[in-house]
Formats: structure tokens, sequence, C-alpha cells
């Protein structure tokens, strides 16, 4: 079983292109990518992909940051497989979106290894990434949704099962499965974490609480002064509550909520000075560390309604970029964000330029509920091209799926199981 | 304290002794006529005897009495931009034949609305008096209701579960007592914080006072709704099981037609438990064996039963934070199963439904919330394909209807819909403070 693993490319794009880039970009989705210039369903292994473009703009000293064009996907292979695929399957589209860039290979040397080195020299890194369950591949979301529908149509016509047992309904539905070609894959695990990753993640999980003890007296000298600075800083803290112009929102609006999940992409500037730079880079740290070793199956801090989610740096950390696909319409997952972990937003984003008024790094921000939701509406990306490869199944969908065909294999009691179905 | 003189009644109570009423929709041609009515607007610290009156106003009628679009902009977007926005009909179901072009009224073809009288009174000759007293402006359209004696025109009871709001009169338990602000601009609301208002130098301000109104004309199909009721239920010999098809339609609505909820009578209607109210689903139904997870009230309404913390204070409290005061009256004649089985053919009979009305201090947070995520959404509460089984549009999927129990679930596909939208728009319902100052701000 393969574990998941983000790609997120970036690169700039000259004024004089950004018009005709965005012509691209509006030809290529309304919402949902519509698989021309890129058909990402015949890439192997991508659960969610998405180009957008940032315009212009200058950061908060007034220096010109250029437009860029970013590539984002959440995939089952390598990053290295997965350009070499780009540049294999999708050339044409890749040299038709990345032409538009800074320094991308022009005539003769648009070869395929100059393509390659070229979207390699524009991976930028995650800060952190989270995946809804590690390991679950696109194959395995697919075939499981399969076996779910399948097993449902079985009891559609298994009338006689309604006065059974748990155990004999589990019984009669292992028969079937057995008995069908098809489906006998089912009564196997799907195949495990690969070894080496599962023990370097285990390394990583022991080593990071380790350097915070060794580092403890040190920190535990530096907090009072931490607070002392953060309290000064939140002070001086600027949150005005501005609402996004009504051409963005509705912008916004129509491109989403056509799939049951929608892609979520903000940017906004960190706040200046080196104290919010620094409180940024240990809290995605932080995150970071909580995704892979905490919050890794099915549930970030109380929401379970993300698939995948990411957190970037772009210009020298000047900005941070939050990207997430989730279930359901915006609307429910900003309550979701006030309701569930507004404490977990404002140690991020109060370090972010605008937010509304965060105490204590966790307090108060997102709780205010209708500046916050206007501060992610004015921040947020439209997202034109966007793809997923299982846009009928929420988070919740594919869990359950997960359950029945374990349960098949006897794992769970048999009467919470048949409830699965 | 709640300024409930300058409250339009409607928030505080729906005129259950007021059995006839009447919608007027209005083109104003003269915003000095909101400052005349203001006189006539029944107030909230008022329990009238004989007749009621309400105004409210979309946003393009405050553009229409010369509001400017910064003005109107400080209103809420749903308000501003109104219920037909694109994405917005997107959001609502909206779409295919429920699109906005094909509505009766508030459509894209039919004239502008800018105003509605909501006219409460005893019988039909108060109706008439006070809308020869009011309806200065051109009147558009006349959208008359019926009294169906507390149920709607599939048969079921209704209007039974509502919020209770602070400082009114009604008291009842603090898990479903909600604060002032959730429905009126100008208090502290469920997060404890004023939902933002047109707040102006000038005092009394537009938004003080006032309320969201939404407005939609849902035609019931009650022919459809018993047909496929009964073809569902079928004995195997091939003739009608009433038993069934009633058991069944009351999976789909959560209450019995007699109005005792599933999860307190899961085997048949009990008298005793008609206006029953008090009860929880993770508590008295964890998995939907006696009213199902997505039944039309449990989905409406899901009490204790949200994550993170299903059965928890804490879940009541985000249950909270979407709720609707529903002012709804009928109108149609209503019909029996059987009645509505034996005719064979669409007719004059035919034309039920509800005029839904409900208020709230964010749309987008509670009606829009209420409609998208928890009725339309065919993933409510980790379901696959099932929307609401009675007023959801059932498309581009979410045909399902699970019906749980304790051992293998029964299963309803291709349930088609029952609910379609004729009209409908957002309204603001202000202050009468705010009537007077539009009047004056118009002029």
């Amino acid at each position: 079983m393969p574990h998941q693993v983000a790609l997120t490319l970036a690169a700039n794009v000259p004024s004089d292109k950004v018009e005709s880039l965005k012509q691209l970009l509006e030809s290529m989705g309304d919402g949902v990518a519509n698989g021309s210039v890129i058909d990402f369903g015949a890439l192997d292994g991508v659960h969610f992909a998405r180009f957008i473009v940032l315009d212009e703009t200058s950061d908060l000293r007034g220096e010109p940051l250029p437009a860029k064009l970013l590539y984002l996907s959440d995939l089952d292979i390598s990053r290295e497989r997965h350009l070499g695929e780009l540049v294999d399957l999708g050339s044409d589209g890749i040299d038709r979106l990345f032409e538009h860039c800074d320094g991308y290979p022009e005539g003769r040397r648009r070869t395929r290894d100059e393509r390659l080195a070229y979207l390699r020299r524009h991976r930028i890194p995650e800060q952190a990434f989270y995946v809804n369950t590690i390991g679950r591949s696109r194959r395995q979301i697919r075939e499981e949704s399969e076996l779910r529908d399948r097993l449902e149509d079985f009891l559609d016509g298994a009338d006689g099962l309604r006065t059974k047992e748990p155990s004999e309904i589990r019984r009669a539905v292992q028969e079937h499965v057995e008995g069908d070609r098809s489906l006998r894959w089912a009564l196997k695990p799907p195949s495990g974490l690969d070894f080496g990753f599962r023990l370097r993640e285990l390394a990583h999980a022991i080593a990071m609480p380790l350097l915070l003890l060794v580092l403890l007296p040190l920190l535990l000298l530096a907090a009072p002064i931490y607070l002392v600075l953060l309290r000064m800083h939140e002070r001086k803290d600027h949150s005005p509550h501005d609402k996004p112009p009504p051409e963005l929102a509705q912008e916004l609006a129509a491109l989403e909520d056509h799939l049951v999940q929608n892609p979520f992409t903000a940017i906004g500037f960190v706040k200046p000075g080196l104290f919010r730079r620094l409180t940024l880079i240990g809290v995605l740290m932080g995150i970071n560390y909580v995704t892979r070793h905490v919050f890794n199956h099915g549930n970030l801090a109380g929401v379970k309604t993300i698939h995948f989610a990411r957190w970037i740096f772009l210009d020298d950390k000047r900005r941070v970029i939050f990207a997430s696909n989730y279930d359901g319409s915006l609307e429910s997952y900003m309550d979701d964000f006030i309701d569930k972990i507004a404490w977990g937003l404002n140690i991020v984003f109060s370090n972010g330029f605008g937010y509304p008024r965060a105490n204590w790094l966790i307090r108060d921000g997102a709780r205010d509920e209708l500046a916050f939701k206007d501060y992610l509406r004015l921040h947020q990306v439209p997202t034109r091209v966007w793809y997923s490869a299982y846009g009928r199944l929420s988070c919740a969908n594919i869990g359950n799926n997960e359950r029945i065909r374990a349960g098949l294999r006897g794992e769970a009691d048999a009467e919470q199981w048949v409830r699965a179905l | 304290m709640n300024e409930l003189n300058d409250v339009q009644g409607l928030v505080a109570r729906g005129y259950g002794n007021l059995p006839s009423a009447r919608f007027l929709l209005l083109s104003i041609d003269d915003p000095r006529w909101l400052g005349s009515v203001a006189a006539a607007v029944t107030p909230a610290d008022q329990r009238p005897d004989g007749r009621a009156l309400h105004v409210a106003v979309t946003s393009s009628g405050l553009r229409r009495i010369g509001l400017d679009a910064k003005t109107v902009g400080l209103f809420s977007n749903e308000f501003a931009d109104g219920m037909t926005a694109s994405h917005r009909s997107r959001n609502l179901g909206d779409v295919d034949d429920n699109a906005p072009e094909h509505w009766d009224w508030g459509g894209p073809g039919t004239p502008q609305v800018d105003a509605m009288l909501l006219l409460y009174a005893a019988d039909d000759a108060g109706l008439d008096a006070l809308e020869r007293e009011h309806a200065g402006p051109r009147v558009l359209a006349r959208l008359g209701t019926s009294n169906l004696d507390e149920h709607e025109p599939f048969g079921f009871r209704d209007g039974i579960s509502q919020p209770l709001i602070e400082g009114l009169a009604k008291k009842g338990p603090p898990e479903i007592t909600l604060r002032f602000g959730e429905f009126v601009l100008g208090y502290p609301n469920e997060y404890g914080r004023y939902t933002d208002e047109p707040l102006l130098d000038a005092h009394p301000d537009l938004g003080r006072n006032g309320s969201y109104l939404v407005f939609r004309q849902l035609r019931q199909d009650v022919r459809a709704f018993w047909r496929f009721l009964d073809e569902a239920t079928r004995k195997p010999d091939g003739s009608s099981d009433p038993a069934r098809r009633l058991r069944l339609a009351a999976k789909m609505v959560g209450r019995w037609p007699g109005g005792s909820p599933l999860a307190l009578a899961p085997e048949g209607h009990d008298p005793a438990l008609a206006d029953a109210n008090d009860f929880a689903y993770h508590r008295d139904d964890p998995y939907g064996a006696r009213c199902p997870v997505g039944a039309h009230i449990r989905r409406a309404n899901p009490r204790d039963s949200l994550d993170p913390k299903p059965g928890s204070a804490k879940s009541w409290e985000i249950n909270r934070r979407h709720r609707i005061l529903r002012r709804g009256r009928e109108y149609g004649s209503g019909a029996t199963p059987d009645e509505a089985l034996r005719r064979d053919a669409a007719s004059a009979d035919d034309e039920h439904g509800l005029h839904f009305i409900c208020l709230n201090g964010n749309i987008a947070r509670q009606f829009e919330f209420v409609n998208n995520t928890w009725l339309n959404s065919p993933k409510f509460a980790g379901l696959y394909d099932d929307a609401d089984p009675v007023v959801a549009p059932s498309q581009p999927y979410g045909g399902a209807f699970t019906v749980q129990s304790d051992t293998v679930r029964e299963r309803v596909t291709d349930v088609p819909r029952f609910v379609s939208v004729k009209g409908g728009a957002y309204f603001f319902l202000p202050g009468i403070a705010a009537l007077r100052n539009l009047a004056e701000r118009g002029t």
C-alpha cells in the first residue's frame, strides 16, 4: 500500500502572458477540470489535482511579486513518477501551460529531459501535509466503493435476511463475496504500508519528542519571553473587517458545489517581522508532526470532512498558502472550522496579515464568525481547474466502505458491521 | 433589552389564532407608502386579536426606492444578490424544472418584486379589509392560503418543532432556546456576536430590529407522493397495502400524520405524543432504527446527533446555530391518501403546497445551510445517495431512501421529486422605525 505524497509546482508568469494563461485555464474547466489540456484521469494514482494562477501583487513592503502558475496534486505514487507521467502522457498540455512561464524550454530544447528538469526545478516543498487516511490509495477507494455498491444491490434482493441474526447476515454476505470471482479480492486486507516507510515514520514520531525533551529547559526559559513578545505583537495587530468585493464572492461561488467535494485555496501574507515568521515555521512543524502521527486516520482534530490539505510557504516565506479538498459547501466547511477547530486555525492564520484578532495565539480569531468568513473569502483563490478521482464519495463514505470490507474478514462486531451496510 | 415594540410581530408569533392569511407581492411606486404602512404594522409586543399586518422588502425594492448600491451592500450578500443568483440556485437545488426561469414569480421573466405585505385575519372578509386599506402600490400577485388545521398538504402535522427565543414569552429547555440576535439584527447571536447589519450614521438605522425573511412557494405533488408510496409498498399479489404505505410515509417524514415522532412512537401514532418535541436522536435512536437517519425531520433539525460529539451539549450548541423560525402557510385543499390515489390525472385540485416562510438573522448560516447541507445533501450524516426523501430535488443523484433497522436495512431507490419551487425571494423584514427611515431615505 502506498503512502500519499503531495506535489506542488510554482512558476513565475511574466505580466504579458497572464491573460492568455488565464484564458487557457478557463478552457480547462469551470470549477471541475474537463479533461482538456491535461487528462488527470489518465494519470496514475492522482486523488486530487488543481491548477491556479496567482495574480501579480506587491508584498507588505511594496515590493512587486510576479504572477504565478501553481500546480498541486495529491498522489499515491512518487513525485518523480508523477512528473514523468505528466511529461510523457501530457507533454502537449504541460507545454501549453508552462510555456507561459519564465524560463520554460523553447524550440529544440523542449525535450523530455528538459521538461522534466524544468518541472523539478519548480517544485516547492510543503510545510505540512494532511492525508485523511495515510495509506489508502485511490485504487482502494474506488474498489471498495464498487464493493459497497455491489453488496447493497445484493441486499436489496435478499429480503429473507431481514429475520436473521447479524452473524448469519454476515455469513451470507461473506458467502456471496466468496462465490463471486470479481469480488473475491475484498476478502483479503489491503496491502499494508511499506515497511521502510513505517520505520521512517516511527523514527520521526520518536525523534521529534526526544528533541523537544532535550530542548525543554531552553524552551521553558524562553516561554515567558515568547508570551510577552506574542502579546506585544498581538496588541499591535491590525484586524480590519473587510468584506470581499461582490464580484470575487460571485466568481468563487460559481466555481463551487459541482461535486460532493470542493477545493479550497487561500493565500495570505505573513505578518511582517521575524517573530511571526518564526512562530509560523514552528507552528507548521507542529502541524506536520500531528498530521503525520496523530491525525492520520479520518479525523483532523474533530473535522472529518477533509480528504487532503497542505500548507505551503511562498516567496521566501512572505506568503503562505492553505489548500484542501473537503466535503460539502464552503459555508459548512467554515462553520466546521469555527465550531470545531477555531484554535487550530488561529494558531496558523493569526500569523497572517488581516486575520481577525486572536489572543494568546489560539483564542478569539475565528470565533468572530463573520469577520473570519469574510477573511477567508477575501483570501481565496478561484480554482477553475480541479480534478477529483472520486467526486461522489464523501470522507464518511470512504471510511465506511473500508469498514465494510474489513468486516468481511470478520473484524469488528457483526451487529455494528450490519449497520454499516 | 429586546425592543419588541419596534420588531415586527411575525418574529414573536405565527398567528395560529388568525387562520386566514394572504401574501401580496408588490411593486413600490412611491417609497412614502412604506412610511404610511409602518403605522399599521403589528409590533411584537402586542398579541393582536383580530388582524395583523407585516411588510417586507427585497434588495431590488430597496434599490427601486432610491437606496444606493453601497447602502444595499451593507446588508448580507445573500439578500443583496437575491435568491436567484445562479450559484445560489445550484446551492438551493433550484435547477432544471425548478430553475427560476420557470417560476411563476420572482424569476427572471417575471415582474420585479419590491415588497410583500403579509396579511393575517380571522376570516377572508378581514383580509379583504386589510388589503383595501393598505395595498396602496401595485399588486403583482396575491398568494392565498388555506387552513388545513395545522397539517401540510401531504397530510402530516406541521410546525411542531420551533426554536424558542430568549426574551419572548414562551419558555422551554435551554437546548432549543436561541439568542434573540439569531433572528433579529442588533442583538448578540449564538456566537455571542452581532450579525452584520447596515449601520448608518442616521438613527434609527436600517438594520436594527429587522430580520431576513425567506419566502418560497413550494408546490406539493400530493398525487405523486401517495402514488409512489403505494407502488413501493405493494403486496406480493400486487394489491395496495395501506398499513405499509403509511409506515413508509412516516419513515420518510419522521413523524406519523398525527404528529407523534417516530423517535418516540416507532410502531404507530400515539395521540399522547402528537405535539411531542422533547426527544433526541443520539440519545433515543442513535442508528435510525426508529426514525431513519435520512428522514425529513431528522435532517431538518438533527438535535443532538451532530459531530464531533453526538449526544453532548456541544452537539446541541452547533445545532442551535442552524435553526430557522418557520412561519409558512399552506395553500390548496390537501387530500387524503385515498383521494390522492383516486385521481388519475392532473387537475385543478392538484394545486397544493406550502408558502414556506422562515425568519433568520443570517441566511447563509441558517436557511441556506439547513437547505443545502442537511436537506439536499445526499451525504448528510454519512449517507451515500439519500437526499431528503420528501422535499429535496433528487438530482443529479440522491434518489435513494434508506430505512435503517436492527437488522438489514430496507432501501427504496428512485424516489421521485414531490416538491417543486414555483417562486421565491429573499426579503428583509425591517424594524418599524426603520420602515419610516426607509420611506424618508427613498424620497
